[in-house]
């Protein structure tokens, strides 16, 4: 575990001992589950306004998910790892209070509640925190907006030469 | 053939040649040309694919992953800088944006003065620089700027500042602005069209999807590699080992990829330098909103740039240069500021939005000595640099001169990269608002695609990793031939610069090289 992982899972453990919890252990294990937990709950949030309001917003979130299953191979193995963590860590009821503040699980919180969620991280004074909130933000805005179907808002087209 | 694919192989496999060069880009290309021409059987290796024309796609989601390393997604230790480097045959020349420009006559002197490296006489690059520009078709660009690097050049001349017309790399150039996914007419004078297919005609090898991983030694002296497959995704796999023995080794895996090589090998390091000093022109962005169209995604991404102020007149201060970059959906959308209807409302505005880049001209100052290369758990390496507050002092200086030129050049509102900055409708607020911004690391965005040193050239070895001639100053049989080599930034684009050095260094070795195979009973 590298010290990275090692002071994120310090936050959730910290917060789930201070509770009385124990036996808890952080987990770098692939999970999708986990993974689609939080980006059905997080990509509604941090793309409200370019996600459309209809039906079509379930399929505009469901290829941005795919989007990031195929692009996180190529990241570094440590930075996999790092992603994974954070989803394992927000999928799970008991460490999700110490990221969130929130004993409610991610999905039950309402889009206001998400955004100042993202924004508690981007302010937070700790380096980790932070560092999820532009991890993710990149990640999420990379995998939305490399789809041709979501560029409708942009009045963009890529050229086709072949 | 003369291609292999490494994730092909089956089993274990083991190659011997003269000349083995591990890296394909702007230094592994022109050394690939350059010794076969001379005569010497080379084996080129490369991690990343060998795509061509044929294979490229002008979408971000298909290029950033298959050609970038870690899918353009790299970043310093603390993530606070976003990296971009090629991972392709080719390597960051087969991405990159045709800028071509000699070395600074400023920074040719600050290494004569610091590492005793004299570029005047017998090692006169001026030779090299019109060589390499002969070889890739590097002129002056004739057809009009686009709109983004128009306001750039027009910012200029309304406030009485340098600018120049950029000289490119490229033949029958179409203006498309695609050059950041691969040129899909061959019009890019990179290495994967010119100097590689040349040097496969003369019969040099080449293997891609193969990453080194070790450089076996004893004494003085290299005697073999070790190196295995990737997969899909470009991870290393452990599936099946390649073994190649040389007589010559030369490394050009990148600024960060050659260090983290030599690192694994654990290589002689008496200066201590290996990995450090690792330099980026880091550099800080300014969006502006134009009423009418700018289109940043179309046109020649780059030709026009500023040096107004790489050069201050006070030494002491801290240099940048002025350019833009090409804007497309995915960059723009991972770098744009804010999440929900503030970035979508960004989004919005795609096609009327003009960036300006400032390049910070690093390493040349006690405040800015650059970063570090280390090893993660996997072995692979990690670029940590730190920003120190000189460096900050000249980004806030960097973005006033960027909004300063972006309302110059006629811009309803400028945005400065950074997260706690606003859209700023008039020269004054914005002048009032960055002196407000705290630079900090993640809270101001950086950006580098211009990666240099960490395995410097210096006169004498407890200044450097190797000799002037690239030659590494411990190990007899070792060259490394790429940007790790530079000493310090250079306040241009690099390509250039490693272009001519290592066609220098090449005819050095060559010289050197031709007695030893001669005699040897080391050909079969
Ligand atoms: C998007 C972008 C735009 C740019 N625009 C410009 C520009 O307009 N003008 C300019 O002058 N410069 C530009 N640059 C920078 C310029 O292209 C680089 O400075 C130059 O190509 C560096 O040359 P190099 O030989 O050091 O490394 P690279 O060209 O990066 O080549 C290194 C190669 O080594 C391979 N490699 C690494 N490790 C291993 C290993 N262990 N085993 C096998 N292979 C390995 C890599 O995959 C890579 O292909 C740009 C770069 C980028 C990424």
């Amino acid at each position: 575990m590298d010290r990275r992982q090692f002071i994120l899972s310090g936050i959730a453990l910290g917060a789930a001992s201070s509770l009385g919890i124990y036996g808890w252990h952080s987990s770098f294990n692939e999970n999708n589950d986990n993974r689609d937990l939080v980006l059905s709950a997080l990509l509604p949030a941090l793309l409200y306004a370019a996600l459309p309001q209809d039906t079509t917003m379930a399929e505009q979130v469901n290829r941005t998910k795919a989007a990031v299953s195929d692009f996180m191979p190529f990241l570094a193995k440590r930075q996999q790892q790092e992603l994974q963590q954070l989803f394992n860590l927000l999928a799970n009821q008991v460490t999700q209070l110490a990221l969130t503040g929130h004993v409610t699980a991610l999905a039950q919180l309402s889009i206001a509640q998400r955004w100042q969620l993202l924004i508690a991280w981007r302010d937070s004074y700790l380096a980790v925190l932070q560092q999820a909130y532009h991890g993710l933000r990149e990640l999420l805005f990379a995998a939305y907006y490399g789809q041709p179907e979501h560029w409708q808002a942009l009045d963009y087209t890529a050229p086709k030469y072949r | 053939m003369n291609h292999l694919d490494a994730s092909q192989f089956l089993t274990d496999q083991h190659f011997t040649t003269d000349v083995v060069i591990i890296g394909s880009g702007a230094g592994g290309g022109i050394a690939a040309e350059q010794l076969s021409n001379a005569g010497f059987k080379v084996l080129l290796l490369e991690e990343g694919a060998y795509y061509k024309r044929e294979h490229f796609v002008m979408e971000e989601r298909w290029a950033y992953p298959n050609l970038y390393q870690e899918g353009a997604a790299r970043k310093t230790k603390d993530q606070a800088i976003g990296i971009l480097q090629g991972r392709t045959v080719g390597g960051s020349t087969t991405v990159n944006w045709t800028t071509s420009i000699r070395t600074p006559q400023p920074t040719l002197d600050y290494w004569q003065a610091e590492f005793g490296l004299d570029f005047t006489v017998a090692h006169n690059l001026k030779p090299y620089f019109q060589f390499a520009e002969q070889r890739l078709n590097i002129k002056q660009w004739a057809l009009a700027p686009n709109a983004n690097n128009a306001k750039l050049e027009y910012g200029c001349q309304q406030l009485g500042w340098q600018y120049t017309v950029i000289n490119r790399n490229v033949s029958h150039c179409a203006n498309l602005g695609y050059c950041g996914m691969g040129c899909p007419i061959d019009a890019k004078q990179s290495m994967l069209v010119s100097t590689i297919p040349a040097a496969l005609q003369k019969g040099a090898r080449l293997i891609s999807r193969l990453s080194v991983r070790k450089l076996v030694w004893q004494d003085d002296k290299i005697q073999s590699l070790e190196a295995v497959p990737v997969d899909a995704h470009f991870q290393p796999t452990a599936a099946v080992k390649v073994s190649i023995t040389a007589k010559h080794y030369i490394v050009a895996a990148g600024a960060i990829g050659s260090p983290a090589l030599l690192l694994r090998s654990k290589v002689p390091n008496p200066s201590g330098r290996l990995g450090k000093h690792t330099y980026l022109h880091p550099t800080v962005i300014s969006g502006a909103l134009f009423a009418e169209d700018i289109n940043g995604h179309s046109g020649a991404p780059q030709s026009i740039y500023s040096d107004q102020f790489v050069w201050p007149a006070d030494s002491s201060q801290l240099g940048y240069k002025l350019e833009v970059p090409p804007i497309h959906p995915v960059l723009m959308a991972s770098k744009l500021i804010g999440m929900a209807e503030q970035h979508a409302e960004l989004m919005k505005s795609f096609n009327q939005l003009q960036v300006t880049i400032a390049l910070m001209r690093d390493g040349f100052h006690e405040q800015s000595q650059g970063g570090q290369v280390s090893l993660d758990q996997e072995q692979q390496p990690v670029l940590d640099y730190p920003i120190t507050d000189y460096l900050w002092q000249g980004m806030r200086q960097a973005l006033l001169s960027m909004a300063e030129l972006q309302f110059a050049a006629g811009a309803k509102q400028v945005l400065p990269l950074h997260h706690d900055a606003k859209l700023y409708n008039s020269w004054a607020e914005a002048k009032a608002g960055i002196a407000q911004l705290s630079l900090t690391a993640l809270r101001q965005t950086v950006v580098s695609a211009h990666v240099m040193g960490g395995c410097n050239m210096s006169a004498s070895a407890d200044k450097g990793v190797v000799n002037q001639n690239g030659r590494h100053h411990q190990l007899s049989n070792l060259s490394v031939f790429d940007g790790s080599i530079l000493p310090t930034s250079l306040g241009a684009n690099p390509q250039l610069t490693i272009y001519a050095l290592v066609w220098k260094h090449c005819q050095h070795l060559i010289a050197e090289l031709t007695p030893v195979l001669e005699d040897s009973s080391f050909r079969e």
